[in-house]
């Protein structure tokens, strides 16, 4: 076992090395052994997690006589097959892809190496890997963003991303050097068994540790993983390679969900810090998809949907639901790396025919014109409300039943039925000649979503947190006053149906009422076109800076 | 008053603004890369030596001082082109932070071995400058640029030896800058937050550094790349370094 999990991390690693020594003896073809080391690598670690998943137990294994150690436990088991599968594809399809550019060689270098940094990021049992190789990941995506040396404008962005990446590297730092202050280990596994058996026993200014390490932690995931005011790196990264796109986004961004995961016992202690992870996720997953849907440029849509993404990943983490974070890690980077490696292909096929039908569907999305046929829209109101909610509720009753005395899991349910109603409400807004089929085939698919996402993410949870007892610690830290749950559900409810009958009665008056709020929501685009002037407002104090900088250098003489 | 003048005297050598400028003087004023190599190896070794074999109390306002004249140098280096000079403020914010395990009562062997740890990326760099100085006339960011297309073995060390000076795993500075946020955190946490507002802007200015130099367009003019044996001597130099660090990190954590 000991062996078999410094394999999976090292051999990226030789991989990296043997390039660097040998690609000008080898040329092009070097790139092979990149893609063979990788395939072993993943091998292995699909092996491991064949054992993990069998019920081997937690081991946390010492790298010689140091205090290093790596983690043998689901978790990161799990992540490390995650990571390899989305490499290999990485590796498989920058063979060809970056066949043309310069730096061929040096590029698989850091491929592997930013391949290696992620597993021991994820294996890592001490504070000390945890630490360098959250450090090296933004290091090294510094230099694969910045990958066509030709282009100021992909270092630029890519500097953006590590001044943002070193920010959240110092968050951890700290978190580490207090953790080491209070129990003299850089051991998780005795850490989190000192933190389990006695939460209290230390202090910070007055504040328990675990709250304030947990802030810190939450401060770390949050520059990782694009949250909202530490995103503004995430959109404008698509200078680099694709490959490097799609790893980014499939990959390395998640890690903040990661991280949160890892430090789960310490998260079980500090509802506070859970309740603030809830509202800053919620924050970024509203405004990235706003972002989002007001784009032009197709890229800068995708980095703002993976940003709503990870807002969304966030806040799962903040209602307890750490595991639901994992599987919407693993689901999004599958579905944003298909997207980023396959929109080449997709790009040329368009080019000779854009192969969309002339039917509803492109009508009422491209030309938009719906058409004439309309239904009692009362029954539609109902159907679009109700058959969610019965969706919802049948699946998650069917994998466990007490699941509604969650709070967490209200909040996951309200989100699931709002989408899946938004749904059914697009659909009958398409006016479609047929629409019940149309929202019987919409009807389906969400049954099948739901029920796939409940059935693995359940699995999940069990993989992950195998102690019922545990999970539901993590539930109830995150809960809140049943009062001022309540209260918010009801407004949150009375927020969004105001909103469908706005939507409902502006277009029953053909948007007699809607113009003369023109200016309002003219500004408002305004704001959102300029992307809240955060970009600019950085900008600004960066410059500053320099500034500052160079006058205190003219009045020192340069000395 | 000798506690002063002690004082006075190793904070020209582990440098304490004002007297950090004397350095830097030294820095602009010899020419001669032989003599630049020797000068940012012997400096903080001759501060250590007599901050170690001197007697003297150490002042309270010795910590916020030290700090602060890392902290401006670190804030000064981001507007700076010349690549020398880069080193020189870099240079006097790292050593200007040797009087922290000073004033924990840190053992000699271990400051020594720090010192030497940190300094070397930073003669490797004097070196690189120099290089730069006998292609291009100058060592100057944003002057020509492009050095990955035109010089790309030059380049590449270049980076990973900016990378080396700025505090990046696995190198001395690295856990060097660890240790001391550690040690700090429970007696000055202000000071471990401002030592660690400090390698945000090392890494800073190393990025606007490296972006000066090796992002562009490849020039037109056929200059000569690093040849095989100066690559070997600065690989094996930055992998002895790094062992350098894994051990150091092993007697510190």
């Amino acid at each position: 076992m000991e062996r078999l999990i410094i394999a999976v991390a090292v051999l990226p690693l030789i991989s990296a090395l043997f390039i660097q020594l040998f690609a000008g003896r080898f040329g092009r073809a070097i790139a092979r052994l990149s893609v063979a080391m990788t395939t072993l690598s993943f091998l292995l670690s699909c092996l491991l997690l064949a054992l993990a998943v069998s019920g081997s137990e937690t081991l946390a294994i010492p790298l010689g006589s140091s205090a290093a150690e790596l983690l043998f436990d689901p978790l990161s088991t799990l992540l490390a097959t995650i990571i390899l599968g989305i490499s290999l594809i990485v590796h498989l399809y920058s063979v060809r892809y970056m066949a043309e550019e310069a730096g061929y060689g040096q590029f698989f270098v850091l491929l592997d190496m930013m391949t290696a940094a992620l597993l021991f990021m994820v294996i890592a049992g001490d504070l000390i890997t945890l630490v360098i190789s959250w450090y090296l990941v933004g290091v090294i995506l510094y230099f694969l963003l910045g990958q066509d040396t030709r282009s100021q404008t992909a270092y630029r962005f890519a500097f953006w991303t590590l001044i943002t990446y070193r920010l959240g590297d110092l968050p951890l730092i700290l978190a580490a050097a207090l953790l080491f202050n209070a129990y003299d280990t850089w051991s998780l596994t005795v850490i989190f068994n000192e933190v389990m058996a006695n939460p209290d026993a230390h202090q910070v200014l007055g504040l328990p540790l675990t709250d304030v390490v947990a802030g810190l932690i939450g401060l770390a995931a949050f520059a990782r993983s694009a949250q909202f005011l530490l995103h503004t790196w995430l959109p404008y990264t698509m200078d680099g390679p694709t490959p490097v796109s799609a790893l980014m986004h499939a990959g390395i961004v998640n890690a903040g969900g990661f991280l949160i995961n890892r430090f789960a016992p310490l998260f079980v202690h500090s509802s506070e810090v859970l309740h603030v992870i809830f509202i800053v996720g919620l924050i970024t997953a509203i405004f990235g998809s706003l972002l989002m849907l007001t784009q032009n440029d197709i890229k800068k849509a995708l980095g703002y949907s993976t940003m709503g993404q990870m807002g969304f990943m966030i806040m799962e983490c903040g209602i307890g639901a750490f595991s639901l974070a994992i599987y919407h890690m693993f689901a999004h980077g599958v579905f944003k790396g298909t997207m980023f490696l396959s929109a080449g292909s997709v790009i040329n096929q368009a080019r000779e025919n854009d192969g969309i039908p002339k039917d509803e569907l492109y009508t009422f999305a491209v030309e938009k014109r719906p058409n004439k046929a309309r239904y009692p829209w009362l029954l539609m109101a109902v159907v679009t409300l109700v058959v969610p909610l019965v969706i919802l509720i049948f699946a998650h009753l069917l994998v466990s039943e007490d699941y509604f005395q969650k709070q967490g899991a209200i909040v996951l349910l309200f989100f699931g039925w709002v989408t899946g109603a938004q749904l059914i409400f697009a659909t009958y807004k398409m006016r479609s000649q047929n629409v019940w089929r149309l929202m019987g085939l919409s009807i389906l698919s969400l049954l099948i979503v739901v029920l796939g996402y409940v059935f693995i993410s359940h699995g999940f949870d069990q993989f992950l947190y195998p102690d019922a007892a545990f999970r539901a610690q993590l539930y109830s830290a995150a809960n809140i006053n049943s009062l001022s749950f309540d209260v918010l559900v009801v407004i949150v409810t009375l927020v969004i149906v105001a909103g469908w009958g706005i939507t409902y009665f502006s277009e029953q008056n053909d948007h007699r009422r809607a113009q003369k709020s023109k200016r309002l929501w003219l500004n408002f685009y305004a704001l959102i076109s300029r992307e809240f002037y955060i970009n600019d407002i950085y900008t600004r104090l960066s410059r500053s800076l320099l500034t500052v900088s160079s006058r205190l250098n003219v009045w020192l003489r340069w000395l | 008053m000798t506690d002063f003048l002690n004082i006075l005297l190793i904070a020209i050598f582990l440098p304490l603004f004002p007297m950090s400028m004397l350095f830097n003087a030294v820095v602009e004023n010899i020419k001669p890369k032989g003599l630049r190599v020797i000068l940012f190896i012997l400096w903080p070794l001759i501060g250590l030596l007599i901050a170690l074999n001197s007697e003297f109390v150490i002042p309270d306002w010795l910590l916020p001082l030290a700090l602060s004249t890392s902290l401006l140098y670190a804030i000064r280096m981001l507007s700076l082109r010349e690549v020398n000079q880069w080193t020189g403020f870099l240079a006097t914010s790292i050593w200007s932070l040797l009087w922290l395990p000073i004033m924990q009562g840190s053992s000699a062997a271990l400051l020594y071995e720090f010192a030497i740890g940190m300094s070397v990326p930073l003669v490797l760099l004097v070196l690189l400058a120099a290089g730069l100085e006998q292609r291009f006339g100058a060592a100057y960011t944003g002057l020509y640029g492009g050095l990955a297309r035109t010089i790309p073995r030059y380049a590449g060390v270049f980076v990973t030896v900016v990378v080396a000076a700025i505090a990046t795993p696995l190198f001395p500075t690295f856990f060097f800058m660890l240790d001391m946020v550690v040690e700090m955190i429970s007696s000055t946490p202000a000071a471990a937050l401002v030592l660690l507002l400090i390698w945000l802007f090392w890494s800073w200015a190393g990025a606007r550094l490296i972006q000066g130099l090796i992002v562009g367009r490849a020039s037109n003019n056929k200059i000569a790349d690093m040849d095989m044996s100066s690559i070997s001597f600065y690989s094996i130099v930055l992998i002895v370094l790094m062992l350098g660090g894994i051990y150091l990190a092993g007697a510190i954590l």
